[in-house]
């Protein structure tokens, strides 16, 4: 596997220094290399330096869990076969701010989470439905009855089956 | 205001294109504003097919949802069915028999070819030559046939299954297969009399307009686009899955990243495809074809992601799973959602009629953009 070359560990080390939490994840179990967990106010900068390495946005969407919707991030690389997650918690007030700005093809995803689950992406250019008309504005239907929202530990992958927590990164 | 753009708010005026219109091949608006022929704004306008496919994906078992990935792109269904029985499987640990997934292999490239030809002759028919679709649905036909003999449908297959395929595959299977390769194969060199060196065609679609890589960084584009503007970039090779590491093939690139290039790109995809399915056919296994799989299998919790390499570029499916069997969140990633979000910036300042030239090449299947 290409996970511990060079550039791999700066990009870690790089991801950590924003600061947020890197774990490499099992390619094979779970489809992706590098599981990052930020805070809303993260967002921009880890969008911004994925930007410079030549990332590109494979899509922005939402799970909701308690007490926050989450947002969720991949991007993955044209050059090397890695595939990143980041995780950002909204804020209190439900929003979060946009990376439009950094990747424009954001700008899309960003306008359907917005119908999907009623996130506001502040600074975002042109915050109008796209998938739902506008007269659905608040259906917000991938949003979860308060019954079934589950939280975060509930939809996690227990630490102790996947080998890589015990790994020296 | 500045008198430039109040110059441009007294000439200009809107224009809608679609949701019914022959050239989009679907129910897709763009409202354009408009100078004369020439655009100054295009706006998509998407949802005219949404069904709420990720809501239909977290309210019912995991395998109740197979059917619906076909009906995601109908142009190659069987890609749609590959990545999510490829996320089920990457989930649970089940692995399929090696001759379920070289059977895989084999139907989705017969898929992708039907696919880039249906592709081949609705562009040339939006770029006004009725002849090219007479050719390329004859060729079309043929692997509807062959496809509809083993999954049972001519258009919405539902074939693979969690662990394998759903039922194997026959000597007739093979020998019909082996004789489109040939046919197809023969009918390349029409494809190039008949459109290729076709002067109109060329002068249509070379140097009008250009995809850049960094245009196609930025909106995520991915598939034969990318690939026209000259970066190699195919999930198949790329972050391999399934059996495709075991195949000797190429990923053709183009080198401006005009329509012509992108077009080439796909048309030199078809041959690759069939050098695939030939090398499957001649090395395809004996065995099961299905391993037994629970019906009421648990997804353990946790989320995965699987990426598989559709006819328009790169699908992926999230699933975010909270131990039971029915997924907590499925998020679906369509190729053509991000490659039509370029639009704008693509097509600002062009002539309406090319327009339709662009659109024509970014190879859009609505139903999977609204989903």
């Amino acid at each position: 596997m290409i996970l511990k070359s060079d550039s791999m560990n700066k990009l870690i080390n790089d991801l950590r220094n924003l600061p947020a939490t890197v774990n490499e994840v099992d390619y094979r179990k779970r489809g992706y290399h590098l599981e990052v967990e930020l805070t809303s106010g993260q967002v921009h900068e880890f969008a911004s330096l994925l930007r410079d390495l030549g990332f590109y946005l494979v899509f922005v969407s939402a799970v909701h869990t308690a007490p926050a919707i989450q947002i969720i991030y991949q991007f993955a690389g044209y050059c090397r076969p890695c595939r990143i997650v980041g995780r950002a918690p909204v804020a209190a007030d439900g929003s979060i701010p946009t990376i439009s700005d950094i990747f424009d093809g954001a700008n899309w995803h960003e306008r359907e989470t917005k119908d999907m689950f009623g996130v506001i992406f502040t600074g975002h250019p042109y915050m109008q439905p796209l998938l739902l008309p506008e007269e659905g504005a608040d259906l917000k239907p991938l949003l979860k009855r308060d019954d079934a929202v589950k939280t975060m530990d509930k939809i996690r992958r227990p630490a102790a089956p996947d080998r890589e927590q015990g790994k020296d990164l | 205001m500045t008198p430039d753009s109040k110059d441009r708010e007294k000439r200009s005026f809107y224009l809608n294109m679609g949701p019914q219109h022959p050239s989009t091949h679907g129910v897709l608006r763009v409202l354009l504003e408009m100078d004369g022929e020439y655009i100054l704004e295009p706006e998509p306008v998407l949802g005219y097919g949404h069904r709420i496919q990720e809501k239909m994906g977290e309210s019912r078992t995991w395998n109740g949802f197979l059917p619906n990935t076909a009906r995601l792109d109908y142009a190659c269904a069987l890609i749609y069915n590959h990545g999510y029985v490829g996320l089920i499987e990457r989930i649970t640990g089940i692995e399929a028999p090696l001759r379920a997934e070289y059977i895989r292999v084999i139907t989705s490239e017969l898929n992708r070819i039907a696919s880039h030809l249906l592709w081949l002759g609705a562009f040339l028919l939006d770029l006004g030559a009725f002849t090219p679709i007479l050719y390329t649905f004859d060729d079309r036909e043929q692997i509807l046939d062959i496809l509809e003999d083993v999954t049972g449908s001519r258009l919405t297959h539902c074939y693979f299954r969690v662990g394998g395929v759903s039922r194997d595959v026959d000597g007739k299977f093979v020998e019909a297969t082996r004789a489109f390769i040939k046919r197809l194969r023969s009918r390349f060199s029409i494809y190039d009399d008949l459109i290729t060196n076709n002067i109109i065609f060329i002068k249509r679609v070379r140097d009008i307009t250009r995809f850049t890589p960094d245009m196609a960084r930025r909106f995520g584009a991915t598939g034969p686009i990318l690939r026209g503007t000259g970066i190699s970039y195919d999930i198949r090779r790329n972050e391999p899955y399934s059996v495709y590491p075991e195949f000797d093939f190429e990923i053709p690139v183009g080198a401006t990243g005009d329509c012509m290039d992108v077009y080439m790109v796909r048309l030199r995809e078809m041959e690759q495809s069939l050098r695939i399915i030939e090398q499957a056919l001649d090395r395809l296994p004996d065995g099961p074809f299905l391993t037994k799989v629970p019906r009421r299998l648990k997804l353990p919790q946790g989320d995965a992601s699987f990426s598989v390499e559709a006819a328009r570029g790169e699908l992926a499916y999230y699933l975010v799973s909270d131990g039971s069997d029915i997924p907590y969140r499925l998020k679906i990633r369509v190729p053509s959602f991000s490659n039509l979000s370029l639009l704008p910036e693509h097509c600002r300042n062009m002539l309406l009629s090319d327009l339709v030239m662009a659109l024509g090449s970014l190879d859009l299947c609505i139903p999977e953009i609204d989903r």
